[in-house]
């Protein structure tokens, strides 16, 4: 084999792939994305949808050539429309788990996500163990819901569900429940709009990933995503939304 | 634990799994049920009266008008005018807090507030909601049953030399009540139904369970078709009460 300059074979392969799918590609992918889920995605006053998933997509879409159509499609019906074919793809905050992997295929990771404790400003509370007797806000059936629930037994009458992020917080600030669990890009963007709240951070919650999901079995669009996500990863692009929207550097993520 | 299927679909074991939840669940359904139940009837009977309000005479007329006939009609305009899932939503988070807040809380504060917050908080504002909204439905059905008896009664009455509290507790009301039980009973198996709403606010009632098992398994059957022959049995039962009462009180009626 031809060893080439490190860096020209994923470009060779990007060219390669953009050419084929230009022109295989007669209509514009389907992207789907729950617009309620700022900020990664979230419609503007002007119904405009934006957010880091929605920049992260359009950048990958740039750098492989392919047309995008961005519908807002609500989360509990995402997967079913990407079942349907309604949806070619899905990039809505979807952390990569087991359980989904068997029904859908994901890229590389996109985002380290994290589960963050909101708290009011004057708590002491410093980890998931300390909230051993008092009452946690989460959003049904979220990772958060699997934390709490496995910290604090599932029965429990000190873990109150709701079914939104904005609800964990506004529970929260009006001294329902003493914190609210949920992933960090989310609490982190809703604690910032409330003075008298602040995030706690547990070593011990879970590591995970957001991922894009395609149909199970579409190697050829999961390979231009990769390979998309990994040129703008490469080039900068990344780090620049990631500042965008977080206004941190970006964490380094696993290649698969 | 090991997936349990009967007829080879419906997963037991999940429902097994989480089977506190549901019991808890059933006996919040039901006692918030029997408590607005209870103060909706209440409520609904002071505000029926009130938006029948009347007298005679210059000053206090207006007075009925203004302060007692104007306020009750608004107020059931409003709670039939709006969908309850708006209310018990409005109740909880923005009416609530503002009235019981640790910081700054117009009738509660300080620690007091931080703990019925905690406590009761879900509690008190869907049984608030619960209750108003009831109250609303239920003055309509007693204004309706009240101005239902025939004028010739009231006047029949009050030409024997019965004061108008006579008239209403001896003549009017018993009457009116008999006409009033079916559309109660209406209204009682509607409440117990809408309670499931209250979920929304994080309240552990039968609704909560079901939402609570549906978010952690992914599935939908098990948990939604477990409460929702719960709430068939117990609307059942409601039923069979109100035919009871119906039947008891009708016997005047029937000949």
């Amino acid at each position: 084999m031809i060893r080439l300059p490190r860096g020209v074979r994923p470009a060779l392969l990007l060219l390669v792939l953009a050419s084929s799918t230009a022109e295989a590609q007669s209509r514009p992918l389907v992207v789907g994305s729950s617009a309620t889920y700022p900020p990664f995605a979230y419609e503007t006053p002007a119904k405009e949808i934006v957010g880091f998933d929605v920049d992260i997509i359009k950048a990958i879409a740039q750098k492989t050539g392919l047309t995008l159509k961005i519908v807002n499609t609500p989360f509990t019906g995402v997967f079913a429309s990407l079942n349907n074919g309604d949806l070619d793809l899905i990039i809505s905050g979807v952390t990569i788990n087991d359980r989904r992997k068997q029904s859908y295929d994901f890229t590389a990771p996109y985002f380290e996500a994290r589960q963050l404790i909101a708290v009011h400003k004057d708590s002491t509370v410093k980890s998931l163990q300390n909230l051993a007797g008092k009452k946690v806000a989460v959003v049904t059936g979220s990772t958060g819901d699997d934390v709490a629930s496995r910290a604090f037994g599932k029965t429990s009458a000190n873990i109150r569900r709701f079914d939104t992020t904005p609800l964990i917080i506004a529970e929260l600030a009006g001294y329902g429940v003493d914190a609210a669990i949920g992933d960090n890009g989310v609490i982190a963007y809703r604690v910032a709009e409330q003075k008298d709240l602040k995030t706690v951070t547990d070593p011990t919650f879970p590591q995970e990933y957001f991922g894009i999901v395609v149909k199970q079995g579409n190697a050829a669009l999961r390979t231009i995503l990769n390979t998309g996500l990994a040129a703008i990863q490469a080039d900068g692009t990344y780090a620049r939304i990631y500042k965008k929207w977080f206004q941190a550097e970006p964490p380094v993520l696993p290649r698969q | 634990m090991e997936p349990v299927l009967w007829f080879g679909w419906f997963r037991a074991d999940i429902i097994a799994e989480y089977s506190e939840l549901f019991w808890r669940g059933l006996a919040m359904t039901v006692g918030v049920t029997i408590v607005c139940i209870l103060q909706g009837s209440l409520l609904g009977l002071l505000v029926g009266m009130a938006r029948l309000a009347d007298a005679r005479h210059a000053p206090a007329r207006q007075l009925c008008r203004f302060l007692v006939r104007w306020p009750a009609t608004i107020y059931v305009s409003f709670f039939r005018g709006t969908p309850l899932f708006v209310q018990i939503l409005l109740m909880h988070f923005a009416v609530l807090p503002l009235l019981i807040n640790p910081v700054d809380g117009l009738l509660i504060a300080g620690d007091t507030a931080r703990e019925i917050k905690q406590d009761y908080g879900a509690l008190v504002s869907g049984v608030l909601a619960l209750t108003l909204n009831a109250g609303a439905y239920i003055s309509e059905i007693f204004r309706a049953g009240i101005q239902s008896i025939d004028r010739g009664q009231t006047e029949a009455a009050r030409s024997l030399g019965l004061s108008y509290r006579q008239t209403m507790y001896h003549v009017v009301l018993p009457q009116a009540f008999r006409r009033m039980l079916p559309p109660l009973g209406n209204n009682a198996i509607a409440l117990l139904k809408d309670s499931s709403l209250v979920s929304a606010v994080g309240l552990a009632e039968l609704a909560y369970a079901a939402r609570t098992v549906a978010g952690a398994y992914s599935r939908y059957w098990e948990p939604y078709l477990t409460i929702a022959v719960m709430y068939w049995t117990l609307t059942l039962g409601l039923a069979y009460m109100v035919r009871r009462l119906e039947h008891r009180y009708g016997r005047g009626d029937t000949r």
